[in-house]
């Protein structure tokens, strides 16, 4: 691959405008799918000197460095400590240790690829991104933002709140992509649904959740009655990995069991 | 551009495009033990170490680690001995492609987890790809080995 | 001569593989390791359509680009038809393969090739070729391929070397029949008949060091290849029939390989290495790329087998009638031969059958060039074979198990096919001296607990365990076609040079060679230095393939071995002064009464004083039969009824492969060829897309298994012995592979009553199968 400089900015700023500067420069997070791209460069800025690879807490929420390796990210007590360690769980899921060292949360993020455990895992838990310049947008309004932002992922802000999550991943082997992937949370009483990988980018599915919310009892064909909800609301296709039918027919059956277990 | 960072405890600086990848980097200065089996970080024999933690050499720029330290296999000779006694033992070792990147994960295994659970290491390992044996005996050699030491 | 196993020393012990340390070290011996620091770049400009002609090519600006040593195209290389297969001579492989051609076969099939000082610039030359195609309409579905009137060969000088039914104006590559009895009569008696198609995809080897080579001209300027292949020698002789150079002035060393599984046992970049290197005088390199290993190299063959079985109520099988056809791909390496062992090394399992019969036809497709991939045709007969069998023990309301036992080779018997059925030629008749397949059976029931626990256990109310059998056969080498050798030198200090042909590719087989010659000479491994696969300094071996190198390579090293110690004997009575029938040895001491010498003695003194001369010694061996291992498999599965997805919690395998020579490397082959089989069997599809590009180029879309797909596997062997193999030893290095497609197939039958009828096994199928019951 070629790239032709190598640019290690003293701060955002810095950073920023050297991003500004050429439609072929572009940002270091991990690197990995960079490469994979094969596109070519003509600055590469790493952005691993400027101190964002740190996760710190306060009383209202995790913030997490939009550097921070996933494998930092999937280790740190303060993440296990989110939702029954769900977040967690779901980022072990990406290819091995020797990758997830070298990719961060960031970069899945920017991405937005359709496969990814990331942002899937993510989703169904109030998360906003902070941009350079000053930009504060929700993780689920970036997913849906069309066109690409014009801005550096600074950190990801998770808010601290009371409530478990299930995250399931369907795959061949251990170092695939996901065929398709679940999130489902309850979160302050409340359920989220985030279903990736279909095989476009997660998204919550709202119906199925203002359904299940909107119940005053709830039991098990109401778990039922919300999967197949979320298997209507959503678009699903087929692709190498699977059908569209077989992705319809999972997600019945693990939105199902996702909201089974958060409801233990 | 010219990197400079500690291979094996060892300072050393390298004349690098701003394009290049550490394991092309290592090759081409001699460093043969660095095996590339895909070049797109998916099959982890180009595992090494950086700053102590296993990552795939292939996709980490050389431009990146300047001042860092690097372990290959060079700098775990006897670790990697006593790591082949296990496989050996197991009927784990075949082909040995890869093996380097293999005892560079089992080692940084070793220093990171406590105590693992057959999971928690087949976790850990399951970025190394191997296409010879029939990983139940790495499983077994690996588990051998953490009880010995 | 059979050998007391209590006895041995050295064979049948634990003994570490001799580069095991070294390489897991780090030492650096692998092909690409020893490439010319200032080797040329070699790249190769690849089709981007399934078949084509190419109607131009223009190379002068790639030519003219700063560091660029050298172009090539179908128009500056020999126009010799060959075949890249790696096989002896004749080869029954089509020669049907130019080193460049005007025709384009297949998505990734060769059109140019750079040389260029680094891999930048020569990648660089090829986006600066220019070629205009004629694009044909490709083949990409090898049941339309027979009488196509896309003809992938329509070109002249291609040909076979005898008669194997090519016929390539039709696109068939070879082509097959046998009958042993009537059929057709024998089913009519039957009480029970079961007719099953089944389908095997096409799998590709991912060994982990990709496909390389590297040339220089040595000080005589004789052209020296290293290459990490399987069939050195076949590679020399190749390379100098092709180029029209004398094998004397080729040299091919093979240094340690990366993972072979048959795909290295052809040639890859080797002629343009050659050609680059003789062109220019300068050192070159070829490495693939990790997308051309799986979209320009080999895959296993995909099959369509349809197999008919007629049974009496008693259970006994009377009848077997398999016919297949194969896809080739745009190449027909193996064509012929790999297509019969699906019959060869599969039919006999079942040699009281009344009447047998096989055939079928080899084609051509626009597909990546299928190759030998371990197994060989026996795994794709082994899924067809004995997931029928399953089928027909279900209608004849038995248990799988007891109609295998009932039905299968035992010790002292044979089959008709050994004789009719041979490589590509007619056969060997053999007795088997050894068969432990009904302790095989037997001792695996008893380790997966198939009493209590077949057909299914229910776990919850929507997992259910399964457990599914098969057994399996295959070969050890070819008999009067597959010849190894070995020489031995005594050196001073009493150790001994070994050098051998065999071709060590990982499984260890310079382990089991330094194994066999340290327990004839009753010494220790480090006693032994081991040298192997290198033209120039090691005696000729065939290569490492039909799992020949345990029973061909060892058998050359035990004679020569055997006749060392004779030597030595002889050497030591001039000593002893006495004769030669009077000295004992012992492994270091040499004793005629009270007098004695030591080895270490005699060593040293026939170098410098006393019956001076360099003791040295060579065997060769070819085998007159090809005894059989064979194995017993059986699977747990755990299966999710709502989702299809499932576990393999145990695989349980017990093997006759008579003595195992290295107990533990033994397991590693068991071991390997299974989980490669379960990555065919499970996860593995190789798949294009409409156009025929590969779409599973990669580790991320081509999914081999993982620690975290394997639980468990139970690994026993069968206390056995085989006359004709050296300490008793048969091959191991393919049996392994063979079961799980059928294994798993059967398993989850049994918990779930869908049968899968192609491969790989996937939840999506099963969910599907699952639906449709419930209908």
């Amino acid at each position: 691959m070629k790239i032709n400089e190598y640019y290690r900015p003293s701060s955002l700023e810095d950073a920023y405008l050297k991003l500004q500067e050429d439609s072929k420069n572009v940002i270091l997070a991990g690197g990995l799918w960079i490469k994979k791209m094969g596109q070519s460069i003509n600055t590469i800025v790493d952005l691993s000197t400027l101190g964002l690879n740190q996760i710190s807490e306060n009383k209202n929420e995790v913030i997490v460095g939009s550097m921070v390796t996933q494998r930092d990210f999937e280790k740190s007590e303060i993440i296990k400590g989110l939702f029954g360690g769900a977040i967690a769980f779901s980022v072990r899921e990406v290819m091995g240790v020797n990758f997830r060292n070298i990719a961060t949360i960031g970069g899945s993020i920017m991405g937005r690829y359709p496969f990814s455990d990331v942002i899937c895992g993510l989703l169904p838990y109030d998360v906003t991104l902070e941009f350079y310049p000053k930009q504060e947008i929700s993780l689920e309004d970036y997913l849906n933002y069309k066109g690409k932002l014009n801005a550096i992922l600074v950190s990801i802000h998770i808010k601290k709140e009371k409530g478990i999550g299930f995250y399931k991943k369907v795959k061949m082997t251990a170092l695939d992509f996901p065929i398709i992937n679940f999130a489902v949370s309850i979160v302050n009483g409340k359920y989220r649904i985030a279903v990736g990988s279909r095989p476009m980018v997660a998204s919550l599915a709202h119906k199925a959740m203002d359904y299940i919310n909107g119940l005053d009892k709830i039991d098990q064909e109401s778990y039922k009655k919300a999967a197949e909800i979320a298997s209507e609301e959503l678009s699903y296709l087929d692709n190498k990995d699977a059908s569209k039918e077989y992705r319809l027919d999972l997600t019945k059956v693990y939105v199902k069991r996702g909201l089974e277990e958060v409801s233990k | 551009m010219i990197v400079t960072f500690y291979l094996n405890d060892v300072q050393v600086s390298y004349l690098v495009k701003p394009g290049e990848y550490l394991a092309e980097t290592l090759r081409n200065h001699g460093v043969k033990s660095v095996k590339v089996g895909c070049n797109e970080s998916s099959c982890g024999s180009c595992t090494l170490l950086i700053e102590g933690k296993p990552m795939m050499s292939c996709s980490v720029l050389t431009a990146s680690i300047e001042g860092k330290h690097i372990t290959t296999v060079e700098g775990i000779q006897e670790e990697a001995a006593k790591i082949s006694r296990f496989f050996s033992n197991e009927g784990a070792d075949q082909c040995g492609f890869c093996n380097t990147g293999f005892a560079l994960t089992i080692y940084s295994l070793k220093r990171e987890l406590k105590n693992p659970t057959d999971e928690e290491i087949k976790d850990y390992i399951v970025g190394n790809l191997c296409r010879c044996s029939g990983l139940y005996s790495h499983l077994k050699a690996i588990k051998a080995y953490l009880k010995e030491e | 001569m059979i050998i007391d196993k209590k006895k041995m020393k050295v064979v049948n012990n634990k003994t570490p593989s001799v580069d095991g340390k070294g390489l897991m070290q780090g030492r650096s011996y692998y092909t690409d390791d020893i490439a010319a620091q200032d080797s040329l770049v070699i790249k190769i400009l690849r089709s981007p359509h399934a078949f084509a002609r190419i109607k131009s090519i223009d190379v002068s600006e790639a030519q003219k680009l700063n560091g660029v040593a050298l172009v090539l195209t179908y128009k500056d290389v020999p126009h010799v038809s060959f075949s890249r297969a790696g096989q002896g001579y004749p080869e029954p492989s089509p020669h049907d393969k130019f080193i460049l051609d005007e025709y384009v076969r297949y998505v990734g099939d060769e059109v140019a090739m750079v040389a260029a000082i680094d891999q930048e610039t020569a990648e660089d030359a090829l986006k600066l070729i220019k070629v205009e195609y004629e694009v044909f309409e490709p083949v990409l579905d090898f049941e339309k391929a027979f009488e196509n009137k896309s003809v992938i060969h329509p070109e002249d000088g291609i040909c076979e070397m005898f008669p194997i039914g090519f016929d390539p104006k039709k696109n068939v590559a070879a082509s097959y029949e046998m009958e042993v009895g009537n059929v057709e009569e024998e089913l009519k008696k039957s009480d029970v008949i079961v007719d099953e198609t089944f389908y095997t995809q096409a799998q590709a080897h991912a060994m982990l060091e990709t496909h390389s080579s590297n040339a220089r001209l040595d000080e005589h300027n004789r052209l020296v290849i290293y290459s990490s292949t399987q069939t050195p020698f076949h590679m020399r002789r190749i390379l100098a029939t092709t180029l029209g150079i004398p094998v004397s002035q080729i040299r091919v060393i093979k240094p340690r390989v990366g993972g072979g599984f048959g795909g290295k046992q052809a040639s890859h970049g080797e002629f343009f290495c050659a050609l680059t290197t003789l062109r220019t005088g300068k050192p070159s390199k070829c490495v693939y790329t990790r997308e051309e290993v799986f979209e320009s190299s080999y895959t296993r063959h995909p099959m369509k087998i349809r197999m008919k079985i007629g049974a009496m109520k008693d259970g006994r099988i009377n009848a077997i009638d398999c016919r297949s056809l194969s896809d080739t791909g745009a190449y027909g390496e193996h064509a012929l031969t790999v297509f019969m062992i699906v019959g060869s090394k599969v039919l006999p399992l079942y040699n009281k059958v009344d009447a047998v019969r096989f055939g079928g036809q080899v084609v051509y497709t626009n597909h990546v060039s299928a190759g030998a991939y371990r197994g060989y045709g026996a795994i794709q007969g082994n899924y067809a074979l004995e997931a029928t069998i399953d089928i027909l023990s279900e209608k004849l309301g038995m248990d799988p198990k007891v109609v295998r036992e009932m039905n299968s080779m035992r010790e002292k018997e044979t089959s008709p096919i050994f004789e009719i059925m041979g490589e590509g030629t007619k056969g060997t008749a053999m007795i088997m001296e050894s068969c432990k397949l009904p302790y095989c059976i037997k001792r695996g029931a008893e380790l997966i607990d198939w009493k209590n626990n077949y057909p299914r256990k229910v776990i919850n109310d929507h997992k259910v365990r399964g457990y599914g059998m098969a057994i399996a056969m295959q070969g050890s080498g070819i008999p009067f076609m597959d010849m190894g050798s070995a020489s031995i030198k005594l050196n001073d200090g009493g150790s001994y040079m070994v050098t051998v042909g065999a071709t060590d590719i990982g499984q260890g087989s310079d382990t089991i060679i330094s194994q066999i010659v340290a327990e004839e000479l009753e010494t220790t491994v480090d006693k032994i230095i081991i040298y192997s696969s290198d033209t120039d300094l090691t005696p000729f071996d065939c290569g490492a393939y039909a799992s020949s190198t345990t029973y061909v390579s060892g058998n050359a090293a035990w004679k020569a071995a055997q006749k060392m110690k004779k030597r030595l004997i002889k050497e030591a009575a001039v000593f002893l002064e006495c004769k030669e029938e009077n000295v004992e040895f012992d492994g270091k001491t040499f004793t005629f009464g009270d007098k004695s010498v030591s080895l270490n003695d005699i060593s040293i003194k026939m170098l410098y004083n006393k019956n001076l001369q360099q003791v040295s010694v060579t065997e060769s061996y070819y085998g007159h039969v090809s005894p059989p291992p064979f194995m017993a498999a059986y699977a747990e599965v755990e299966v999710d009824l709502e989702t299809g997805e499932y576990e393999i919690l145990n695989y349980v395998t017990v093997t006759d492969c008579g003595t195992t020579i290295n107990p533990m490397l033994a397991k590693g082959q068991v071991e390997g060829g299974v989980v490669q089989g379960l990555g065919m069997a499970c996860f593995e599809d190789v798949r294009y897309d409409n156009k025929g590009k590969m779409i599973s180029n990669n580790f991320l879309n081509y999914h081999i298994p993982t620690q975290k797909e394997i639980h468990k596997l139970t690994s026993e062997f069968a206390d056995s012995y085989e006359p004709t193999g050296p300490f008793g030893a048969k091959s191991v290095g393919e049996i392994g592979i063979d079961t799980p497609p059928a294994v798993i197939c059967n398993a989850i039958y049994n918990a779930t009553g869908v049968r899968i009828h192609s491969l790989p096994i996937t939840p999506e199928k099963i969910l599907r199968g699952l639906k449709e019951l419930k209908k």
